[in-house]
């Protein structure tokens, strides 16, 4: 599979909304307020509105549902939708939500993910598959997102 | 992106629905016949009922949105759903469109898999991100799927 760099986007999420178990399993809501973006061909930052869907399933993998809009630093918004899965060692999963620093290659935090925008400039957004890697922090994840050539 | 073979599917498709133009572009159903998938964790066949839900949207990308269901040789029933898209030079769309075999690395043909299983042997597929690189051909598809590590 041949990929390369699109960009690092860093979210900034604020005490998520927990709202406990629901029939598919158990539901917190990351509600994004702000971040940033950086690629070679495309910077800038995330707008507040946005949020993570996430769903603790009965066999302990986390299902990530994000969406959010990006302006980027000439006007442009994009919109990213991402699905993903999170799952690791019980002890490693327990440091992040305690907010310890945990190297990201001690867990499973990858996102599949799509874009929209109408801006001509980052029209290639709207033609392309993408997938990340992420990296849990206390402040919210940082995910390296590759374009799949 | 790390990122090793998961397996390789080939799908028997009936002819086309051709639904025409509906508000979110130009609707065409594929049914599934059959099919099989071989790699080095699982095999078996592609059940016939599923169906890939194509959509050429205006900008002139065909987006996918594939439902099958597998199964494996030892008998596992695996729920198989993809979105993907497709697009490349006109020549080469439009000598698919006639049913020719083109060179799959002249147009961008990429999805997301995503799997369903109840069974312990195959629950892996239940955690991982995939992308898979597919191919048209003139009675279905081949999708070499391959795992994000």
């Amino acid at each position: 599979m041949n990929s390369r760099l699109l960009m690092t986007l860093q979210v900034v999420v604020p005490p998520p909304q927990k709202l406990g178990a629901v029939p598919h399993g158990t539901r917190v809501i990351a509600p994004i307020t702000s971040g940033t973006f950086e690629g070679p061909r495309l910077r800038g930052k995330v707008l507040p509105g946005g949020g993570d869907w996430t769903l603790l399933r009965s066999d302990g993998a986390l299902e990530l549902d994000l969406r959010i809009t990006l302006e980027t630093d000439d006007g442009a918004l994009i919109y990213i939708t991402s699905f993903g899965l999170h799952h690791g060692p019980p002890e490693v999963l327990a440091a992040l939500a305690r907010g310890e620093s945990v190297s990201p290659s001690q867990y499973y935090f990858r996102t599949a993910l799509r874009f929209e925008t109408s801006a001509p400039k980052y029209a290639f957004l709207n033609r392309l598959i993408a997938i990340s890697s992420g990296d849990r922090r206390a402040s919210g994840p940082i995910y390296t997102i590759e374009e799949i050539l | 992106m790390n990122s090793r073979p998961l397996m390789t599917v080939r799908i028997a498709a009936a002819p086309s629905q051709k639904l025409g133009a509906v508000p979110h572009g130009i609707r065409s159903i594929i049914p599934v016949t059959g099919g099989d998938f071989e790699g080095r964790r699982l095999r078996g066949k592609v059940l016939p009922g599923g169906g890939d839900w194509l959509l050429l949207r205006s900008d002139g990308v065909l987006e996918l949105d594939l439902r099958v269901t597998l199964e494996t040789d030892d008998h596992t029933l695996i729920h198989m759903t993809f979105q993907g898209l497709r697009h490349g030079p006109p020549d080469v769309i439009a000598a698919l469109g006639r049913g020719e075999v083109m060179d799959p690395a002249s147009y961008y043909f990429r999805t997301l898999p995503r799997f369903e299983t109840s069974t312990e042997k195959y629950a892996f597929l239940n955690r991982i991100i995939t992308v898979g690189v597919g191919e048209t051909r003139p009675d279905g598809a081949i999708h070499k799927i391959d795992e994000i590590l």
